[in-house]
């Protein structure tokens, strides 16, 4: 899961994959602020429905809700407690009696915060389906962000799929064993917490040789750093960003004038 | 010229009880390969370390003596400052590949990068590299997916673009299977044809004694002996004396001249076991 989250880039040849990163980052930011900002329904539902001719025009409508299968749980649970027990208690759905009852109230605030969250799995898995992380830490250089940081975003990216697939094979070492992986959650626990050791212990001796690795590339040397991978701002970067900041503040404005 | 001197040069962990490098002189030349071999833990790695200046600011412990690297005193410089001159390969290929890269031409740039290299002469050497080595096929691949020999191969030409006056490696096929060290050996074969002073820490002396110019002889921290590859490699008492096994082809010519077989010099390459079958034959 981590694999398919983190270094999930799928290069294609469409108009928002050419796009620069920064237009990408600005639009995913300004989603999350809106449906933070917004509170009616409606409003973020249609947001969240904007993915779909987004996803289409890029070429990954079919990938795009791939999160979702694991975020089912956390909406169900989300549902059953707040429709029953949301503090403002005024309208009831369904009454099973004895004091037991959804109500109103409960259910639309579910429905709000699934909707934020919706949003902001589905578009931010969208800008990682749709930008590469190279482009990204590159672009991100360019207006100055921290080379290191931007070293640990790319590194990171790359490694801990390396990290996931390492502890695949630890546990199916240990399955080979006879450790016990299902079962309930409780249980899946117990039997994963031992293989942190190894993966612990492995990533320290790692971690110096990798330090090493990077100081033979002169990763500390004093002087104007260079790229190699260029990415470039270009004139319908600055449109599109500008009808961005336009059109969410208008969009918010809206939300709450009608 | 000397590039790199030792000079009664010592090194103590902080978590070891003895000294690890005991008293050591040596001078290496520029443009030489030396070989280093020794038992396990001997101190090689760590006799490898010090020539980036790791030890001793990247691990504690305390030297004395004196390292001069390309006229710098290690223990006054910084690493950074050294890392313009010394690239260090280890042997692991997991953790020699930095993740700054998301596919082969990128891992080689990044050392560049570092450098503050123009893009432009960027480009230009991450092609003549790619096709010095022939990893043209790999350009575009994501350096995780390669196998192990690959791996190491980019490892090393990455630090190898950087034109470090010494390239160290330390043990770099040691993870490797015999197709991946062959491979990774005759590439840093083709690397030695270009002038940089290589330093190499292997166990395979098969190899060594194809391309290095010097041995160094390296024995609980000491640097026991210093000599020609041909000399110490069919020094076979002073080889056993300091736990490392001949290789294969001095072994055989041993053999035949303890069962009266043969008569003269010990064998060291390939090449000279062949000679001697054939003198051997004639007989
Ligand atoms: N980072 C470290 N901290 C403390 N002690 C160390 C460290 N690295 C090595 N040593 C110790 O220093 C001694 C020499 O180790 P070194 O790795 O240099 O030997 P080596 O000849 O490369 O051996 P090997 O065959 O294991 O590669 C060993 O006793 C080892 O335990
Ligand atoms: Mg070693």
């Amino acid at each position: 899961m981590t694999k398919a989250i983190l270094s999930s880039y799928i290069k294609k040849n469409t108009f928002i994959h050419k796009l620069n990163p920064l237009t990408k980052l600005i639009f995913l930011v300004a989603v999350i602020i809106t449906v933070f900002a917004v509170k009616s329904f409606i409003y973020n539902l249609i947001i969240v429905l904007a993915i779909i001719p987004l996803a289409y025009s890029a070429k990954l409508l079919s990938k795009v809700f791939k999160p979702l299968r694991y975020l089912f749980i956390i909406f169900i649970v989300l549902y059953g407690i707040q429709s029953f027990l949301y503090p403002e208690k005024e309208t009831i759905l369904i009454d099973f009696g004895y004091g037991i009852a959804i109500w109103e109230e409960g259910v639309l605030f579910a429905t709000i915060i699934s909707l934020r969250l919706l949003a902001m799995i589905v578009h931010g898995y969208f800008f990682v389906l749709v930008t590469h992380p190279g482009d990204l830490v590159c672009s991100l250089r360019k207006i100055k962000f921290p080379y290191k940081f931007g070293y640990i975003v790319l590194s990171t990216l790359q490694v801990i799929p390396r990290v996931a697939s390492q502890m695949e094979t630890i546990i199916d070492a240990q399955k080979s064993r006879g450790l016990e992986t299902k079962g309930s959650i409780a249980n899946r626990l117990k039997a994963y917490s031992p293989l942190l050791g190894p993966l612990f212990l492995g990533s320290v001796q790692n971690v110096v040789e990798r330090t090493i690795a990077l100081e033979s590339r002169a990763f500390s040397y004093e002087t104007e750093k260079t790229s190699y991978r260029e990415t470039y701002v270009r004139k319908k970067d600055k449109i599109i960003m500008a009808s961005i900041v336009v059109f969410f503040t208008l969009y918010g404005v809206i939300s709450w004038i009608l | 010229m000397d590039i790199v001197k030792f000079k009664n040069y010592s090194w103590k962990y902080s978590e070891t009880d003895k000294y690890v490098l005991k008293n050591i002189n040596l001078t290496i030349q520029q443009g030489e390969f030396l070989g280093i071999i020794g038992n396990v833990g001997s101190g090689r790695s760590t006799l490898c370390m010090s020539l980036l200046g790791l030890v001793p600011h990247l691990f504690y412990g305390k030297t004395k003596g004196e390292l001069i690297v390309d006229d710098i005193v290690v223990k006054k410089a910084k690493i950074s400052d050294l890392s313009s001159r010394v690239g260090l390969v280890l042997q692991s290929p997991d953790t020699q590949l930095t993740g700054a890269g998301t596919n082969v031409e990128e891992e080689l740039a990044f050392g560049l990068e570092n450098l503050g290299v123009p893009r432009r002469e960027i480009i230009k050497k991450v092609d003549s590299m790619l096709k010095l080595l022939n990893l043209e096929q790999l350009r575009n691949r994501s350096p995780f997916e390669l196998s192990g020999g690959q791996q190491q191969k980019v490892a090393i030409a990455s630090v190898f673009i950087m034109e470090p006056k010494i390239l160290v490696l330390d043990e770099p096929t040691a993870q490797l299977d015999p197709l991946g060290t062959e491979q990774v050996f005759s590439f840093i074969k083709k690397l030695a044809k270009k002038g940089t002073t290589i330093i190499l820490n292997t166990q395979k002396i098969d190899y060594i004694a194809e391309f290095a110019d010097r041995i160094a002889v390296v024995n609980k921290g000491r640097v026991v002996k210093v000599g020609e590859t041909r000399e110490i490699l069919t020094n076979v008492e002073l080889l056993r004396r300091n736990g490392i096994s001949p290789t294969v082809f001095t072994k055989l010519s041993e053999e035949l001249i303890k069962n009266r077989l043969y008569k003269g010099e010990l064998a060291m390459t390939f090449g000279d076991a062949v000679k001697i079958m054939k003198k051997v034959k004639r007989k």
